[in-house]
């Protein structure tokens, strides 16, 4: 018998070899002990300072740095295309708002008070 | 089981890490993988007996539920946990000193006659593997059983056994040359 024969054919009767199965009391047993100290470990799971500590240290701080700075570049992009409550984006054609400009070599009247209609 | 997974397959190191936060589930889907594979070594180990088997295996799981983080997770979980279930086999034959009670019952037993038998089962064949093994030693038996029925590399066997693998090869060489010489006459009457 050379030695690959032999390997073989103890690999063969052993895969063959059946002892037969485990009790299925053991899993029920072993589950209920996994709940228990399941529950036990949960408790200390609720602690967030390794969360804060991590929050307020140096680590990741490239990471971090992104974050903030995306969460203000979105907020101020949400503030300048947002329109606020109450004005009115349409253009009325009787009502022609002007912006007064503040010069001293010229006089301009405000016109935000006359009737453009007026002008006509 | 109530906690049995649906579709998404994980590594055991997966499941380990899942164990570690509490995942019912995994631990589960651990004890499945693995409860088949480690009742046969602990039965072969321990005397053949089912009972030590069962206790065996139950107190291999109870302490992964008692210290998950026990495992390192770089080295691969099935050459931790038969390293962990080879321990304690070795903890128990020093403890009962269960190679000279083994001994004692293998004697008892009606030796079978392999020159005189007409046919050989395959289980003859085992019983008598095993009872060479016997002889040999427990970590004989250990290697034996790690490379032939779980198919282990050589660097796995000696990984699991804490052993060189010169030393893992040199048993392993032993156990089949003596074996062979057991066996040898039966080699053209056992069918496969």
């Amino acid at each position: 018998m050379n030695k690959r024969n032999q390997d073989q054919l103890f690999s063969q009767l052993l895969q063959n070899d059946q002892v037969g199965k485990p009790d299925s009391g053991i899993e029920d047993r072993l589950m209920y002990s996994y709940l228990l100290k399941s529950r036990v470990s949960k408790l200390r799971q609720n602690s967030f300072s390794s969360y804060f500590g991590w929050l307020f240290s140096f680590q990741n701080i490239g990471l971090k740095a992104g974050l903030v700075s995306m969460v203000l570049f979105l907020s101020i992009m949400n503030n300048q295309l947002s329109i606020g409550p109450g004005s009115i984006s349409g253009s009325d054609s009787l009502f022609t708002q002007r912006v007064l400009l503040a010069d001293t070599t010229n006089f301009i009247q405000p016109l935000d008070s006359i009737r453009a209609d007026s002008l006509n | 089981m109530i906690f049995r997974r649906k579709n998404k397959t994980f590594t055991d190191s997966e499941l380990m890490q899942q164990i570690v936060s509490g995942d019912h589930a995994a631990f589960s889907e651990l004890y499945n993988r693995y409860k088949d594979r480690m009742y046969y070594y602990f039965y072969r180990m321990l005397n053949n007996s089912p009972e030590h088997a069962n206790d065996f295996l139950q107190e291999l799981f109870m302490k992964i539920v008692e210290k998950p983080t026990s495992y390192n997770p770089t080295y691969a979980f099935h050459t931790w946990l038969y390293s962990v279930a080879n321990n304690m086999c070795k903890n128990e034959y020093r403890r009962r000193n269960i190679r000279l009670e083994y001994q004692e019952q293998v004697a008892s037993k009606p030796a079978i006659d392999f020159f005189n038998e007409k046919t050989i089962e395959p289980e003859q064949v085992i019983e008598k593997i095993f009872q060479t093994l016997d002889q040999l030693g427990e970590e004989h038996r250990s290697a034996f059983l790690l490379r032939y029925r779980e198919e282990f590399s050589i660097r796995e066997v000696a990984e699991i056994l804490g052993l060189p693998e010169g030393t893992v090869k040199s048993r392993l060489f032993n156990a089949r040359k003596i074996l062979a010489e057991k066996l040898n006459y039966l080699k053209d009457e056992i069918e496969f």
